[in-house]
């Protein structure tokens, strides 16, 4: 019993460094301003969804006029702006979402699951402490000292619940719906495909055409689809699947962009994946030879990319460069240069994040080879 | 430390966390019996079509009769014998129903557009100010299911 309630206590009081939050906060201000930008476009081309048929989840009494609509527009707009530089961002941040919300029940034509998505996930990033980096009114002191980032995130915990249930609610119907497991659905979708590519000027090839047009491949990749969100929805959860879990996010939302139209989607999955980066920067190492070009320019990229500050960068001493132009110490101290530096610096920078598998397991095998005696 | 109503006291994190989960999964089971499954994050869930062919049912000299709708566009005479035009479209926009006499893809599946052109009915039938002819707008829905042809749907709205 004890036990129980201070695993409760610990996990309400839990503080942690709070500067991956404002990136967090950074990518969903932007993305509520994307929406928003869609939602005025859609007024500006349709006119006020309240002047014909629509379907509102509450009473017909509670939707808004024409001109109240273009108000709330405009507040979430201002909201956005307001979070993303960081003046009361959290505050914005909470206004941009409900209105969002509420003019969500306003019209269930309106509904769609990427955008109740974002603006329950920026809802529940307004009670996280994501004020305290990236504060762009604040020029170069844009991010609060160490001691004054330590806050209590256990609203990040409700984040990635989110995010897990997002994955769960939607692999649960593909689950139940025999012709989803059977891949039926997909291969509906596949046979459209070279039609749709053929109208945006690409051919596929007859073997391409062939295989979109078995039903051993649709079963295939309707499997692949239920396993991979399942794995992303609980590998998230523990330490030494995470990275994988987050790597087959990536590739699977990836691949939804490049398939099917949905909206911001992919962008808000990819951004939330930030909630689950470890809270504590710098514990990683990276090292270089300033007199050397490439080694200069690696540390460059790795200042302007190293977006949730993992790494401490550090020139080689002088006397130390006729080791390796780089080195690349990992969280666990393992201290590695060549193709296992680049791997271990892959999977800390969201930029080459995708890359990081490729990287690792060549890394694995080129030094297994090399380990092999002659 | 900046300061934010919103960095909740210890007491209330537990209240916030729990009533927000709670809301949650009552949502998600929610979902699974609402047609459209709306907040209930069901993605990519078909890959259904649907034809709807509009008609109305019209009294003239007393007579109930069944007029089909081309292309959503009807004329009527109103009381005072002025020719008025109507359009489906007017009245919805919504591209899935807006279309008429075309297969389209049937977002969310079938039950989730059967169940918005029964509403879409019921709201044009509603709004079709200076009409005293209509007194009913049908649809005929014919449906292939993920590929496989499906049932013919009848939906009525009258005018009350």
């Amino acid at each position: 019993m004890n036990a129980t309630t201070g695993i409760w206590r610990r996990f309400f009081a839990e503080e942690r460094d709070a500067y991956v939050l404002g990136l967090l906060r950074l990518a969903f201000s932007a993305l509520l301003f994307f929406n928003l930008l869609r939602t005025a476009l859609e007024f500006d081309r349709d006119g006020f969804f309240g002047d014909y048929f629509h379907m509102p989840m509450i009473s017909e009494a509670w939707v808004p006029s024409r001109a109240g609509y273009q108000l709330l527009l405009g507040v979430q707009g201002l909201a956005s702006l307001l979070a993303f530089v960081g003046l009361w961002p959290r505050e914005a941040l909470l206004v941009a979402s409900s209105t969002g919300l509420y003019l969500l029940t306003c019209d269930r034509l309106q509904y769609h699951n990427n955008r109740y998505t974002l603006l329950l996930l920026g809802f529940l990033l307004s009670f996280m402490p994501c004020d305290r980096s990236f504060l762009i009114t604040r020029g170069r002191f844009h991010t609060l000292p160490h001691g004054q980032r330590i806050a209590p995130t256990f609203a990040r915990r409700l984040f990635q619940i989110q995010v897990s249930l997002v994955y769960l609610g939607s692999t649960s119907g593909k689950l139940i719906d025999a012709d989803w497991r059977s891949g039926q659905v997909l291969l509906m979708r596949f046979a459209k495909a070279p039609e749709i590519c053929a109208q945006h000027g690409l051919i596929l090839p007859a073997w391409m055409i062939a295989l979109l047009g078995s039903a051993w491949f649709a079963s295939l990749a309707a499997k692949a689809a239920i396993t991979n969100e399942l794995l992303i929805a609980f590998g998230v959860w523990q330490p030494r699947t995470r990275r994988v879990a987050l790597w087959l996010g990536v590739g699977f939302h990836f691949w939804i962009e490049l398939t099917a139209n949905v909206e911001l989607f992919s962008w808000v999955m990819a951004a939330s994946y930030f909630a689950f980066v470890t809270p504590e920067i710098r514990e990683r190492r990276f090292e270089y030879a300033p007199s050397q070009t490439r080694a200069a320019a690696m540390a460059r990229f790795v200042a302007l990319a190293d977006w949730c500050a993992r790494f401490e960068r550090t020139p080689l001493r002088p006397s130390a460069t006729h080791s390796a132009p780089f080195y690349v110490t990992n969280r666990e101290g393992r201290r590695a240069t060549g193709v296992l530096g680049l791997s271990q610096l892959a999977e800390a920078i969201p930029l080459l994040f995708p890359l990081w598998p490729l990287l690792a397991l060549y890394a694995k095998f080129t030094t297994k080879a090399r380990a092999r005696p002659a | 430390m900046p300061r934010s109503i919103l960095n909740l006291g210890a007491h209330l994190r537990p209240l916030f966390f729990c009533a927000y989960l709670a809301t949650q999964l009552t949502l998600l089971v929610r979902a699974q019996r609402s047609p459209d499954f709306v907040f209930g994050f069901q993605m990519f869930n078909a890959s259904s079509e649907l034809k709807i062919s509009l008609s109305r049912k019209v009294r003239r000299r007393g007579r109930s009769r069944i007029v089909r709708v081309q292309d959503g566009a009807w004329e009527t005479k109103d009381p005072s014998g002025m020719r008025r035009s109507f359009r489906w479209q007017d009245r919805i926009r919504y591209s899935r129903l807006a279309v008429l006499d075309r297969y389209v893809h049937a977002a969310y599946g079938l039950d989730a557009q059967l169940f918005r052109l029964q509403a879409a009915l019921h709201d044009c039938v509603m709004h079709l100010p200076g009409d005293d002819e209509t007194e009913a707008l049908i649809a005929e829905v014919d449906t292939i299911e993920n590929g496989r042809a499906g049932g013919h749907v009848r939906l009525q709205a009258d005018r009350p």
